[in-house]
């Protein structure tokens, strides 16, 4: 049903969007498969809570801008899916649209969206529904199936298009590119809740290891990725695949770029660093240590010095 | 890159002609192809096979040129000039770039001397014209001039046409960065495991030291009692 988008609109997207959409399905679905408890194991009817009941659609409508070409999808809100007369609650999107409006004046009801796999023939419906609203919605759909594989991020989004099938004009959904588009604020809280640091400062173990676990991630990225260019090349000395000389040249400047920072001047600085940090550190230490030894003398003190005070001597320290 | 970019659409028209063109009717093709500003990349050219026929022919002097553009510098050309044909300005220019090119390949930080005997520059200020306008400006350079020090450190360098023997190179210089960013890799897990192992065992001790006091506490508190 999806070929690709001819209208020449470039789409942008924020993470907000993604992450409300995400959000109104966990919610929907948590609430629906309440957890189980040791009492529903005695359950022995088969329809347990054990069953996966099959996952819930959710819906939306998602706002923004549209500036010229380019189609900047903000924020979004959900709406209620009425499955008797099989379309969305018209009254609530309204009332939504109109409070959104008094916050937000740029802000314009840009399409809806949805979750599931792929597109289907009812949503060419509710896509229908919307055309009052705005003359051609863009429909955004996520798969909220975890596939571990998939690099991409799980969204598409819809445009709709006439065309001609069998002799009917009809419409139907084609696929269209977008972009990720943040604002500083998105792109903190989602760099915040891509690391996962622990909140309450943790000891300084957590951290290192925190820090370390990121600089590990991102290493191993750059190590697949120089093993990608390496299996190339290999396989082009060896005459499996025809000589590329552009791609060569890219590599030979690449290479060349190596090692990054190689001079004298750079390694004095940064031993000078390194020893200072070491100072700092025994320096702290020390300190810690002579502390700990001075409460040591007064605990041996006041537990053990009573006699020597009648002599009028004074105590130690 | 932007550079690889920019000479894509030159290389395939030049290769077109080429390839339709034969024998000394190259020889304007080739002035063509060494004088325009923007074309640092003559393998293709050198590829076709109409270019490789010229070898052994009256016109091998065009070959020569061709190969000394892809690989060579301008003291080769020095060396060689009773052999090959006089270059226009357009050329010594692009054959100056290349050069620069080339020495970057080998060092980071170029020193002015190296650079003016090479360039057959006499003073610093001509050099220092040079290196902005044509190899800056053209993007096939990035890098810090140093005139205290006397010196050019190059942080990008555009490639040049590869020699056989430098995809050996290559493929070694990659398997080497391969070998230390595993070695990497697995250094910081042993650190993150160390660290952690650490944690663990302060933690314990903390535990255990806590332990020991209640103890000592229960125990003293029996004894008054």
């Amino acid at each position: 049903m999806a070929s690709s988008s001819s209208s020449g609109l470039t789409f942008k997207l924020h993470p907000l969007v993604m992450v409300n959409i995400s959000d109104h399905y966990t919610r929907v679905k948590s609430q629906m498969n309440p957890p189980v408890t040791s009492t529903s194991c005695s359950n022995t009817n088969g329809n347990g809570n054990g069953a996966p009941a099959p996952p819930p659609r959710v819906y939306g409508c998602v706002i923004g801008v549209q500036r010229g070409r380019t189609v900047e999808i903000f924020n979004s809100f959900e709406l209620l899916y009425d499955s008797a007369t099989d379309s969305l609650d018209r009254a609530f999107l309204l009332k939504k649209q109109e409070l959104y409006k008094k916050v937000f004046p740029n802000f314009y009801v840009l399409g809806w969206y949805s979750t599931g796999s792929d597109a289907e023939e009812s949503d060419m419906h509710i896509h229908k529904a919307l055309m009052d609203i705005n003359e051609s919605p863009v429909y955004v759909l996520l798969n909220p199936a975890i596939n571990h594989a998939q690099k991409d991020l799980p969204v598409t989004i819809y445009e709709s298009e006439m065309h001609v099938i069998d002799g009917i004009p009809q419409l139907i959904f084609v696929n269209s590119s977008y972009t990720i588009e943040t604002v500083e604020a998105e792109r903190i809280s989602v760099d915040h809740v891509a690391h996962l640091k622990p909140s309450d400062g943790g000891s300084a173990a957590t951290q290192l290891a925190a820090h370390l676990t990121s600089i590990h991630s991102a290493i191993k990225m750059l190590n697949s990725r120089i093993r990608v260019l390496h299996h190339y090349l290999v396989a082009m000395q060896k005459g499996e695949i025809p000589y590329e000389n552009s791609l060569l040249r890219q590599v030979s400047s690449l290479l060349r770029r190596l090692p990054a920072i190689e001079s004298e001047k750079f390694q004095d600085d940064f031993l000078m660093e390194y020893s200072d940090t070491l100072l700092i550190t025994y320096l702290a230490m020390f300190t810690n240590c002579s502390s700990t030894m001075n409460e040591l003398v007064e605990k041996f003190n006041t537990a053990y010095d009573r006699h020597s005070r009648r002599g009028g001597r004074t105590a130690f320290i | 890159m932007d550079i690889e970019q920019k000479q894509a659409e030159m290389i395939d028209h030049f290769m077109k002609q080429a390839s339709s063109l034969k024998g000394s009717a190259i020889t304007p093709l080739v002035l063509e192809a060494t004088s325009n500003p923007s074309l640092f990349a003559f393998s293709e050219i050198l590829a076709v096979p109409s270019v490789t026929e010229l070898e052994g022919t009256e016109n091998a002097t065009l070959l020569d040129t061709l190969r000394l553009f892809a690989h060579g510098t301008w003291s080769d050309y020095k060396g060689n000039m009773a052999r090959l044909p006089q270059l226009v300005p357009d050329q010594i220019l692009k054959l100056k770039q290349l050069t620069v090119l080339t020495l970057a390949e080998s060092n980071k930080v170029l020193p002015y001397d190296q650079l003016m005997q090479e360039l057959d520059v006499t003073n610093v200020r001509e050099l220092e014209d040079f290196l902005i306008n044509e190899c800056m400006y053209s993007g096939i350079v990035r890098g810090k001039l140093d005139q205290l020090r006397r010196c050019f450190e190059v942080q990008f360098a555009a490639g040049r046409d590869l020699r056989p023997g430098q995809l050996g190179n290559m493929l070694h210089t990659l398997s080497d960065w391969l070998t230390t960013s595993d070695n990497l890799l697995v250094s910081i897990q042993e650190k993150i495991k160390w660290a952690d192992t650490m944690s663990e065992a302060d933690k314990k001790h903390q535990k255990d030291v806590e332990d020991r006091v209640e103890e000592v506490k229960k125990t003293l508190s029996l004894k008054v009692s």
